[in-house]
């Protein structure tokens, strides 16, 4: 790997700044049943496409973000702190 | 003869070879007579220089210790050394040559045919390796000079220098484009250097190349690899023994391809004796180095392409014998070297032959980057096509001006053995045949079958014929049979160039230096070096040493640098409820001025990383994490609060604070003077945490007792590390206060039965089964890992961490085995000997079953095992009355 990740602060830099996050998910309600416990915390989509993801620039700015990437072609489509979309 | 000006000199086998500046190391020692370079891989036949373009294997040699040197590609330096390899004694004489007369004994595959049984291998392979390959890895420490990495950046890189190169780097800096042109050679101009085809404008295009401010020249570089997000790998070589070998990452917003074409080898029975060269490296020769190549010459060429090299031949004086069509030659003569060659209707005596080869696109960077080859009949190529965005070729490479000499696949029956395809590992057209007829006629399978394209040439040279043959023998076309997969390297690199210098960064404690005049015995924890014992006499032994220090603190007074830690500092109106969320405990009621143990679990309730909680002031909370897991807890405690909009303020201050912690019997006597602040326990109670001067430096003070004594954990401004060090120190010297390190402070907390995080727990821990019931809280309405911990809570674990006693005078190692009943069933996490017990002690996994008191245990020492006995409290001053005196 060696593609380029945009952060929203820096800009694009080689992935190698940056630390993996993991998809973005949905954490269950406080008294949400024990299933959607267990899907929250082992499963994962494993999307091959475009997902939604964490990332940490950490030789930069160490701030988290998101960006959805397409898991095939390694592309960045955008990425943006969380805030932002809601 | 005089020699012409610059000359300089070089060893050779341990002799003096004289080279002209401008030589390479093969055109040097080709003037100097040498015609054998190489012998090759499996057989020991004689090699010369076949390509002098750095494609083929044949100049590969050993030079100032690096083996398996392109010599072609090297220029010559004075006093370099240089040795043959994988010839014995040498290289015209290689006792190993009989080998190629077993050759019969050596089918295609015969590693999976001969070695299928593992005893065999292994008696076999030290003969194997003596006999078969390359250089000789270097020993270890060997090689001389230095590794670094380099990191650039472009608008546009433009890989090759020659016509098209220069070209298009002249018109995208007219545009105003940044450019970086990578070429290999040590001048610009490609095959106009050494072709007949020169022209003028190549000069005038080299200057405006060399001038123009927008462009940048790496001259005598080569690119291995074209990666995702058009990443280069560029090797820069060193330029003198001083000098380090540089890979350069080249990130480039849009490359272009100029790498052109290169001659490949034709096929007919001895197409590899000494003296039969392709029609580009003679040229090279001549131009070049101003060497003749021989006396009389064969070429070997469809005759309108023949015409220029017959010309070039002629005007450096060398008779030509016979120009042949390429389709007529039959074999070449000769034993060692060529003497002649035969065609269907003449044979013509020579000592060269010149061979006008296929021309190929160097398009393995095209094709690693995910253009596609698609075979062109007329141009005897594959050509590049669908080329990803960004990325784009010029010249040669795109298939412009190329014609075949030769119809491939072939027309007549290829098969022969020693009509050589592949060089590298002497795989000849019957070779390939044969893995055919076995099955293996897919060209993925036969090229991993007969290794051919896998040797240091990847493909080069032998990529083409490879193909034309499995096309033939498979009745398949060219486009059908199709081309291996190009990978990087190629070609090959360093593998020093890949690690590069040998950084290795290291922490240091603002005491450091007042650690290494105490006589400390360093630990690498990470990056930081922290002291593992002090060595106060000479000779003492690390045992002696430790003991001595936990005396110190168990009797008197002990000191630690506990800088490492991680040190977290939070403010804000919501820092509570953080805590309360990220802490398996319960945080937000913490009374200002006091400290809490804490927890960190993830959602499976695995436990992450410990450490205190201070409350400073309503707003305002101080934590540490364990010294490896500061940056993980950072992120944690960042990643949470991403959105949260919660009012919490996180400084990371690790660097900023130093901390040490004071501990013993005499801790309070001796930081008492030091400080205003009311140090009786009334005052200043166990847990709790103030603000106060300490040696005039402004501090925060905890009283905590990881050691198991009364002591205070301090933490003030980095730069007063030194100053308060040795004030404390010269504080407890009437009480004869000595500093420890790692190994009693480690010893101190196994008496308490502290666990720490990530020696005595691993990924898959929770509280439960670390016997840290106590710290989830589960009324709070929601944390981390409440989910999984409420699960937890209400099934008992089937394994417990325990303490241990051995019950006779042995230490086992940490890691040791825990047997029950002959079974393994856990493991010693932590075990020290204990001066309180005069036994050695410990943390253990255990069946839960057996975590009870009095319960024993089988603990491999050695290779035998010892009975150990359960303990379920502290092996120490178990209702901690030491610490709330």
């Amino acid at each position: 790997v060696s593609f380029l990740v945009r952060c929203p602060q820096c800009g694009h830099r080689s992935v190698y700044e940056f630390r993996f996050g993991g998809e973005v998910k949905q954490r269950p309600a406080p008294g949400a049943p024990e299933a959607d416990w267990v899907n929250y915390t082992y499963t994962k989509v494993n999307e091959a496409g475009v997902q939604k993801e964490w990332w940490f620039h950490r030789s930069g700015c160490r701030q988290w973000f998101q960006a959805r990437r397409n898991t095939v072609t390694n592309e960045v489509q955008e990425s943006f702190f969380p805030e932002e979309t809601t | 003869v005089s020699e012409p000006s610059g000359a300089l000199t070089f060893e050779f086998n341990g002799k003096l070879v004289t080279a002209r500046p401008g030589d390479t190391v093969a055109s040097a020692l080709y003037r100097s007579g040498q015609r054998i370079f190489t012998r090759s891989f499996k057989y020991h036949r004689p090699r010369g220089l076949l390509c002098l373009a750095g494609k083929c294997p044949n100049c590969l040699m050993n030079v100032d210790g690096t083996p398996n040197v392109r010599t072609c590609m090297t220029p010559v330096r004075a006093g370099m050394r240089v040795t043959h390899q994988n010839a014995y004694p040498s290289l015209d004489h290689d006792c190993l040559e009989m080998v190629q007369r077993f050759d019969w004994l050596m089918p295609v595959g015969w590693y999976y045919k001969t070695m299928t049984n593992p005893r065999l291998w292994h008696a076999a392979e030290p003969l194997v390796r003596k006999v078969a390959g390359l250089g000789d890895v270097p020993a270890m420490d060997s090689v001389s000079g230095n590794y670094e990495h380099g990191y650039r950046h472009a608008e546009v890189a433009i890989i090759g220098g020659g016509p098209a190169g220069l070209k298009t780097a002249v018109e995208l800096a007219a545009q105003g484009e940044q450019v970086t042109l990578i070429d290999d050679q040590p001048e610009l101009g490609g095959h106009l250097r050494f072709s007949k085809k020169t022209d003028d404008s190549l000069a005038e295009l080299t200057v405006q190349v060399q001038k123009h401010s927008k462009i940048q020249v790496l001259h005598g570089c080569y690119c291995f690899g074209l990666y995702e997000g058009n990443l280069l790998g560029i090797v820069q070589p060193r330029r003198d023994p001083l000098d380090a070998e540089r890979l350069i990452h080249l990130r480039a917003g849009r490359v272009v391809v100029a790498t052109g074409a290169y001659e490949s080898p034709l096929l007919f029975p001895n197409n590899d004796l000494v003296g039969i060269m392709l029609s580009t490296a003679v040229q090279r020769l001549i131009r070049l180095h101003g060497i003749a190549p021989g006396k009389v010459a064969v070429v070997i060429a469809p005759s309108p392409m023949g015409e220029a090299v017959v010309a070039d031949l002629r005007e450096v004086g060398i008779h030509v014998a016979a120009m042949v069509a390429p389709d007529s030659v039959v074999r070449a003569l000769g034993n060692k070297s060529v003497t002649g060659i035969e065609t269907r209707d003449a044979r013509y005596n020579c000592d060269l032959v010149v061979v006008c080869g296929h021309r190929v696109p160097d398009a393995g960077l095209l094709h690693q980057a995910g253009a596609r080859l698609q075979w062109d009949a007329r141009k005897g190529a594959f050509i590049p096509t669908d080329f990803p965005a960004s990325i784009s070729a010029v010249g040669e490479v795109t298939g412009e001006s190329l014609l075949a000499p030769l119809p491939i696949p072939p027309e007549r029956d290829p098969r022969n053995k020693r009509a050589f395809v592949c060089l590298c590992s002497d795989v000849s057209s019957q070779d390939l045949a044969d893995a055919i007829e076995e099955g293996f006629d897919h060209i993925e399978t036969l090229k991993r079958y007969t290794t051919t394209t896998m040797g240091p040439c990847q493909g080069r040279m032998c990529q083409l014929p490879a193909i034309g043959v499995c096309a033939r023998q498979t009745s398949r076309s060219m486009a059908q049979t199709g081309v291996t997969t190009a990978r990087p390297p190629n070609p090959g690199v360093t593998l020093g160039a890949l690690a590069g210098a040998r950084h290795h960064p290291t922490r240091r404690t603002p005491m450091h230096d007042e650690h290494d005049e105490s006589g400390a015995v360093w630990l690498d924890m990470g990056e930081w070096k922290r002291p593992r014992y002090y060595q106060v006499q000479k000779g003492a032994s690390e045992k002696q040493c430790v003991e001595q220090e936990y005396r110190a603190v168990r009797e008197r007074v002990g000191l630690i640098d506990v800088s490492t830690l991680g040190k977290l500092d939070l403010k804000g109106k919501d820092v509570g409820k953080l805590l309360d969320k990220i802490y398996a405990g319960r945080l937000s009621d913490l009374r200002p001025g006091r400290v809490r143990y804490g927890v960190l679990c993830d959602e499976a309730g695995i436990m992450l990383d410990d450490g205190t909680v201070s409350r400073l002031a309503d707003h305002h909370f101080f934590i540490t994490t364990t010294t490896g897991n500061l940056d993980f807890v950072n992120q944690w405690v960042k990643w949470w609060l991403v959105g949260s909009g919660w009012d919490v303020y996180l400084t990371n201050l690790t660097a900023g604070l130093a901390a040490v912690n004071l501990a013993g019997p005499n801790a309070r006597e001796v930081l008492a003077p030091l400080t205003d602040c009311d140090l009786s326990h009334q005052a200043f109670p166990y847990m709790a945490c103030r603000s106060a001067r300490v040696a005039g430096v402004e501090a925060l003070l905890m009283r905590i007792g990881f050691v198991g004594e009364t002591g205070w954990e301090i933490h003030f401004p980095a730069e007063s590390g030194p100053d308060l060090w040795k004030a404390l120190l010269a504080a407890g010297r009437k009480f004869d206060i000595r500093p420890f390190g790692i190994e009693a402070q480690r010893l101190l907390r196994l008496e308490k039965r502290h666990v720490i995080v990530g020696v005595d727990s691993d990924a898959l821990t929770n509280p439960y089964e670390a016997g840290m019931a106590w710290a989830p809280k589960l009324d709070k309405e929601d944390f981390i890992g409440r989910a999984a911990l409420m699960r937890l809570a209400g099934e008992p674990p089937q394994q417990k961490l325990a303490g241990f006693v051995m019950n006779e005078e042995v230490l086992p190692e940490d890691g040791a085995a825990i047997m029950v009943n002959g079974q393994l069933a856990g493991r010693v996490t932590s075990v020290r000997f204990s001066p309180l017990k005069q036994k050695a002690i410990g943390l253990a996994w255990v069946p839960a079953e057996l975590a009870r008191e009095g319960a024993e245990v089988d603990v491999r020492v050695g290779g035998r095992l010892a009975r150990a006995r359960i303990t379920e409290q502290a092996f120490y001053d178990p209702a901690g009355a030491r610490l709330r005196t």
